[in-house]
């Protein structure tokens, strides 16, 4: 073994002896987990327990977020609801500011349409046979 | 016989294996290298420019704009540098674009498709040509993020956009026995308001779960056999810890849009019908004119090839083709072949058609 290390570079593996045994059994295992979850029993089983966990820690859930509150309200803070709703009017703001960037750069463009031609460009255009200006 | 000095120097061998295995495992590695400037921001949603290699090395005219999902990092397009496919894509002449649809807070539970796709999007594509200076530009939407950019060029096709450019689309829902999503998600077994009532988004932990149960022992053991077998291959120990990176940052997903997923996608199928409605505007995919390149993974177990293939059939693009790799749902893009397969030919259907 320290031959070998020495050959490769390689740190020892204690594992290389039984990788392709290990492979063999994690490709069989896959395609047997695999129909596992794809089947309706699975389905049925992770909602359950989805269901279950739910069910059983909304009470604890609800008991926090009502002690919460209440705690929030005695220190005089806002609460978790208040911030959120804060973040959305800010989110409106936003929107509106939004808008009016792109109704400024509308009214940009406008501007810069309507600045009159260069000179150089004017005498290009005077220089220009009649038909070739159309 | 080993000597007894050969086994404590092995054992001392494998600890440093252990050791090296348990870093890899639990740090992050540097990535979304490429460098870029914020160009536009909306809550938490954030428009990037790529910054070219060379100043004015633009030879494409047409910007492009990349749309990735609502419910995972979208860095996944910049992984690491020599590895990212806007690094390719930035290099190949193209005015690239980001955008990242950020982390929704409990404040952003009330979001829905309607909102990503004719809220955010429009105004992110608007600041796009502006600063491009084109009135033209080409979209790349993949997962979740094809369909804010199908539901966005079916109902505004007049807004300029001339590629699309589909990846791992979930469009089609209608094969319900080859989803293992939608039968999750059914509601026979899935009490979707539940969920939503205990936690207001969907939270990334949990989508993170479902994915990985597709496959439980590629994710949860063979991943992490591939990595001790690589130990000693820089390159490959620089792969896995850039892709367990991103893997490993979850983020939730806005309820409203996630009920939406559930109810109006995987259970009852509107979009590809021409049922679903956004802001009360029915999407009418044969609204679709712009050129539509639809790439199909065929080893992927999230968005299974049949349901991206439908699109071509109901969309009125003249120009419109697919293109079927080998591989997987993230694999195809950020893989190792990625570099050699997906992302010239990408590039080769879009230097075609961006000038």
């Amino acid at each position: 073994m320290v031959d070998v290390k020495q050959d490769t570079g390689k740190a020892p593996d204690p594992f290389e002896p039984f990788r392709e045994m290990r492979d063999a059994y994690l490709d069989a295992m896959s395609k047997t987990m695999v129909e596992a979850v794809n089947s309706e029993s699975y389905a049925k089983a992770s909602g359950a327990m989805l269901d279950w966990s739910l069910t059983a820690t909304g009470p604890f859930r609800e008991a926090m977020d009502k002690s919460m509150l209440q705690a929030m309200q005695q220190l005089s803070l806002p609460s978790r609801q208040e911030i959120a709703a804060l973040a959305e009017r800010f989110t409106n703001l936003e929107l509106r500011v939004d808008d009016l960037d792109a109704k400024l750069d509308r009214v940009l463009d406008l501007l810069a349409q309507m600045r009159p031609t260069p000179p150089a460009e004017q005498t290009d255009s005077r220089e220009r046979p009649a038909g070739e200006a159309k | 016989m080993p000597k007894a000095t050969s086994l404590v120097e092995e054992y001392a061998a494998f600890q440093e294996r252990m050791r090296a295995f348990s870093r890899i495992v639990t740090t992050k590695a540097p990535i979304a290298q490429s460098p870029k400037t914020q160009v536009w921001a909306l809550n938490k949603a954030r428009l990037f420019r790529y910054t070219p290699h060379h100043e004015s090395m633009h030879p494409h005219r047409i910007p492009l704009l990349l749309v990735f999902a609502i419910m995972n990092r979208p860095y996944i397009l910049d992984l690491r540098p020599g590895h990212s496919f806007v690094e390719f894509m930035v290099g190949k002449g193209y005015d690239v674009y980001l955008l990242d649809w950020g982390s929704p807070g409990i404040e952003d539970k009330n979001m829905k498709f309607d909102d990503y796709a004719l809220e955010y999007l429009p105004r992110a594509i608007r600041k796009m040509k502006q600063i491009s200076e084109s009135n033209e530009f080409s979209m790349l939407g993949w997962c979740i993020g094809a369909i804010i950019t199908t539901i966005y060029a079916a109902l505004r096709p007049d807004d300029g956009l001339r590629n699309l450019l589909l990846l791992t689309a979930p469009l089609d829902f209608s094969n319900r026995s080859g989803l293992t999503f939608a039968k999750w998600t059914d509601e026979k077994y899935f009490d979707l308001e539940k969920v939503l009532t205990a936690y207001g988004n969907m939270p990334g932990e949990m989508i993170d779960y479902g994915a990985k149960s597709l496959k439980p022992v590629e994710n949860w053991v063979g991943n992490y056999c591939k990595l001790w077998d690589n130990l000693d291959n820089p390159r490959a120990v620089e792969a896995w810890q850039a892709m367990n990176t991103w893997v490993t940052d979850n983020i939730p997903m806005a309820g409203a849009a996630y009920r939406q997923l559930i109810t109006e996608f995987y259970r009852n199928n509107l979009l590809i019908q021409n049922q679903l409605h956004i802001r009360n505007e029915l999407v009418n995919l044969s609204h679709i004119r712009a050129s539509l390149l639809t790439v199909i993974a065929e080893g992927d177990h999230i968005t299974p090839p049949c349901q991206s293939e439908a699109i071509l059939h109901k969309v009125s693009s003249t120009d419109k083709q697919v293109y079927r790799i080998p591989g997987g749902h993230i694999g195809i893009m950020a893989g190792s072949s990625a570099h050699r397969i997906t992302w010239p030919h990408i590039e080769a259907w879009l230097g075609a058609r961006s000038n």
